[in-house]
């Protein structure tokens, strides 16, 4: 029973308090370019800086599929995964003699299937999300290195690996991918009654159910959605490495999922946005960044990936309680 | 003075700090002194003086939001109280942990079971206080000295069995026996039949004599005046967070004790008007599924049909069933005239039923999300044009239902999970107020409501009935659905066993039909 009032004053959240975090991490972002800027004479450098946006961009589009599914309180574990059974998808159509624009397309449904099969898991077989993407995960390295026999396709058509290494209006090819893919995912998660339904069933399915909203379908969609993003970032990989491998992108999934979080995403469900997981993204790709450029030991900065994410996350937590 | 089966001597570890000096009976054991609790500006318990008398049944009566739950909270040192004094076997106490409650004695036994699910039901009674030998648990000797416990209480529970296997009420008494043997002195239960069959509830009251018999004082808290008449020796009542008095049981009666409960007439609570009787809008026949069977009712445009029954009695589950949650195993639906197949929740909404469900935490509410998202969930399809929602009929919606409804909130953008129970359950119901319904389901509406928004909502179904509509009103609580209702079905297990006019049946002759007796 609860205490019953008629006078009670509620907490107003303070108004655009999603915006000022984001402006927190944009800062963040800035006073780290900032930082490196002044301590290595290499880093603000074209080259260096469209290697920095090039890192980023896959990291980014993975977090901002797995930010749909982690609002439904739920989680993707087989990103990485994709991403490396897609470089071999679409090597593989290459080698076979499939044109290019087919191959791509036929990759991007593999992933819708991958997705669609999750969903599938979920829903119907009743299988925690975490168990199904994790089979998954160990699966498909398991497909693709069956199908590669181990090795790697090499792909040899020019105009698909230029692609990565293209810029256009001076900036990298596959940042805009980043925004082309980011636009959409704005329009869908924040402007359409799709993503209020991703919200409304991670926060409580049966009251979403019992309103109306196709609880499944939206489990579907969120999956879906995630497996194409991570089947996109197989494509761009492929373009950049130029060969097909299923051991590629290796713990991936963990740097999707923490952009997400470090972009304020909950892992309880039904927190979450598009432009967080893209800083997120950005600042794991920046920490990498500075820490070569500052020749960091590589196993110091998988150290200080993790502090970061406890104290970005703490402080989140910390803004949470004293907005409520 | 301990408890029945005092197991904690066995340790040496000085967890239970039983009173050096019994209280003899009839003293006072716990006393409070102008005890008082606020949340902010909020008075959920105004300064109370309250004696409980050692071997006593002190009986605590009053409506949702009277206060009891927080009184309990307080003795249990769950919640520390804003100011006042406690005094325990004289002495001025703080009761300021849950640990140092138990460790005077006091123990609760809660509505809602708070046990492991997934261990036994000796591993329950001992959790926290395990039998150990050498840092290792001695599973054996514990399901002994549980079962020995349970046999002597004239239990009949195997205390080997998952507390999972056994039925609530059954869980109920583990919980009571646990608390019988951590060396309790003061027991306080908590609406402990609320789930309880019969006669589960006749061994419960048998073993609250025999404690009682034992030294230890019991309070018990109730809705149920009958059960307040055959066990307690006092009875306090509280209204509004206000303690209005104590009476000796064999110095009052049932009038003065709801009249002081309640302090205003039934008619001032349920002004029922009578409007012009519709056409039919829905008519079961022969529904059957998962909790009932054979339920054949109409509903007419104008009118309050209302479903009494016991919790389980199949009332919710066939509202559940009417409006597609759960899968119909027999029987037809008819909709304004013509035959339907109701699959699933959108198709009962799309006919034009809405549904309030039972429980607005589990079923009714995205607590974490805003109440504007909450409100605009069922229609957003409505809202949108093409990909996108139109942003100003989103707002627009949203804060027309808040203010229409009188939610107390500053913006649309508050939290579900800030508003009060009232206030939650006028969101719930905003939801369905844009969807334009023709049949309106509201499931226990005023369950944990105050006074006042209970008024506003009786207010609401009359200018809904006013608009055509037609209402089935799902409660536990008679006197509402009694004195709202136009036809009045009884439910019991899962079957419609009885139905009445306005007023054709008296209030006993309705409660005897719901228990079976």
């Amino acid at each position: 029973m609860s205490v019953e009032t008629t006078t009670e004053t509620a907490p107003v959240p303070k108004k655009g308090m999603n915006i000022l975090f984001g402006l927190t991490l944009l800062g963040l972002l800035l006073f780290l370019w900032l930082l490196l800027g002044l301590s290595t004479t290499s880093f603000w450098t074209s080259n260096n800086i469209s290697n920095l946006l090039r890192q980023g961009s896959m990291t980014a589009i993975l977090a901002v599929g797995q930010t749909f599914v982690i609002i439904t309180a739920g989680i993707d574990l087989s990103v990485g995964a994709v991403v490396g059974f897609s470089s071999v998808t679409v090597a593989w159509l290459l080698q076979h003699g499939v044109p290019l624009w087919p191959a791509m397309g036929i990759t991007l449904l593999v992933g819708v299937a991958i997705g669609a099969f999750h969903a599938f898991g979920i829903v119907r077989m009743g299988l925690p999300a975490f168990i199904i993407t994790l089979a998954t995960l160990t699966s498909l390295r398991g497909i693709g290195l069956l199908v590669t026999n181990g090795s790697t396709i090499s792909i040899s058509d020019e105009s698909f690996t230029n692609f990565s290494r293209a810029d256009f209006l001076g900036i990298p090819s596959l940042f805009w991918m980043v925004i082309a893919v980011a636009i959409p995912a704005y329009i869908f998660l924040h402007l359409s009654r799709w993503g209020r339904y991703l919200f409304a069933v991670g926060s409580n399915s049966e009251a979403a159910r019992l309103s109306g909203v196709n609880v499944n379908r939206t489990i579907y969609l969120a999956y879906i959605l995630s497996s194409t993003c991570a089947a996109f970032v197989g494509l761009l990989l492929a373009s950049r490495i130029g060969i097909g491998n299923a051991t590629q992108a290796e713990g991936w999934e963990l740097q999707a999922i923490a952009s997400s979080v470090i972009g304020g995403t909950s892992l309880f469900g039904a927190v979450g946005s598009v432009h967080g997981p893209l800083l997120g993204a950005f600042i794991l790709a920046t920490i990498n960044n500075g820490a070569n450029l500052l020749n960091v030991n590589a196993f110091v900065q998988r150290i200080i990936t993790g502090v970061l994410i406890i104290v970005i996350v703490y402080f989140d937590q910390l803004r949470r309680r004293g907005s409520r | 003075m301990t408890g029945l089966y005092d197991v904690s001597h066995r340790h040496d570890n000085g967890a239970t700090t039983i009173a050096k000096h019994p209280v003899p009976k009839g003293q006072p054991i716990l006393e409070l002194r102008g005890l008082q609790k606020k949340y902010g500006a909020v008075e959920a318990l105004k300064p109370a003086n309250i004696t409980f008398l050692s071997g006593e049944i002190h009986a605590i009566v009053g409506e949702n939001g009277a206060g009891k739950s927080t009184l309990i909270k307080l003795l249990t040192g769950v919640i520390r109280r804003t100011s006042g004094e406690v005094f325990w076997c004289g002495d001025a106490v703080q009761l300021a942990t849950p640990n140092e409650a138990i460790s005077r004695g006091i123990n609760a036994v809660h509505q809602e079971v708070v046990l492991c699910r997934h261990l036994s039901v000796a591993a329950n009674m001992f959790l926290g206080d395990e039998i150990n030998k050498n840092g290792l648990m001695r599973k054996r000797a514990m399901t002994d000295a549980a079962q020995a416990v349970l046999n002597d209480l004239g239990f009949n529970l195997p205390a080997a069995a998952l507390l999972s296997d056994l039925t609530i009420g059954q869980q109920q008494l583990v919980a009571t026996a646990r608390a019988a043997m951590r060396g309790t002195q003061f027991l306080i239960f908590d609406e402990p039949t609320a789930y309880l069959t019969r006669q589960e509830s006749a061994q419960l009251f048998r073993l609250i004599r025999r404690l009682q018999a034992e030294g230890v004082t019991i309070v018990y808290i109730s809705h149920r005046m009958e059960e307040v008449f055959e066990l307690a020796d006092r009875v306090s009542v509280l209204r509004d967070g206000t303690h209005i008095g104590t009476r000796k049981i064999a110095e009052t009666n049932d009038a003065e004790l709801i009249s002081m409960m309640i302090n205003r007439t039934i008619e001032q609570i349920y002004h029922k008007e009578t409007l012009p009787i519709g056409a039919t809008i829905v008519e079961t026949r022969g529904l059957s599924g998962p909790g009932f069977s054979d339920v054949s009712l109409s509903v007419r445009a104008g009118e309050i049909v209302g479903l009494y029954g016991l919790i389980g009695a199949g009332r919710s589950e066939f509202a559940l069933g009417l409006y597609g949650r759960q899968p119909l195993s027999a029987g037809e639906v008819h909709w304004q005239g013509n035959k339907v197949r109701i699959r699933n929740e959108r198709d009962a909404m799309d006919l034009g039923i809405a549904l309030a469900p039972e429980s607005r935490r589990d079923q009714g509410l995205c607590l974490n999300l805003p109440i504007g998202l909450n409100i605009n969930l069922p229609v957003f399809d409505r809202l949108s044009r093409g990909l996108t929602i139109n942003r100003g009929r989103e707002i627009e919606n949203a804060d027309r239902q808040i203010k229409d409804l009188k939610i107390k909130t500053p913006t649309r953008r508050v939290l579900a999970s800030a508003m009060s129970g009232g206030n939650q359950q006028k969101i719930v119901i905003g939801k369905w107020l844009s969807h334009g319904a023709k049949l309106f389901i509201f499931d226990e509406p005023t369950v944990g409501v105050d006074v006042g928004t209970k008024a506003e909502i009786y207010r609401l179904f009359a200018r809904l009935l006013e608009q055509g509509a037609g209402i089935i009103l799902i409660s536990s609580y008679l006197p509402e659905v009694y004195e709202l209702s136009d036809r009045l079905h009884v439910f019991r297990q899962g079957k419609l066993v009885a139905s009445h006019t306005y007023r054709s049946a008296s209030h006993e002759e309705v409660l005897t039909q719901a228990i079976g007796v």
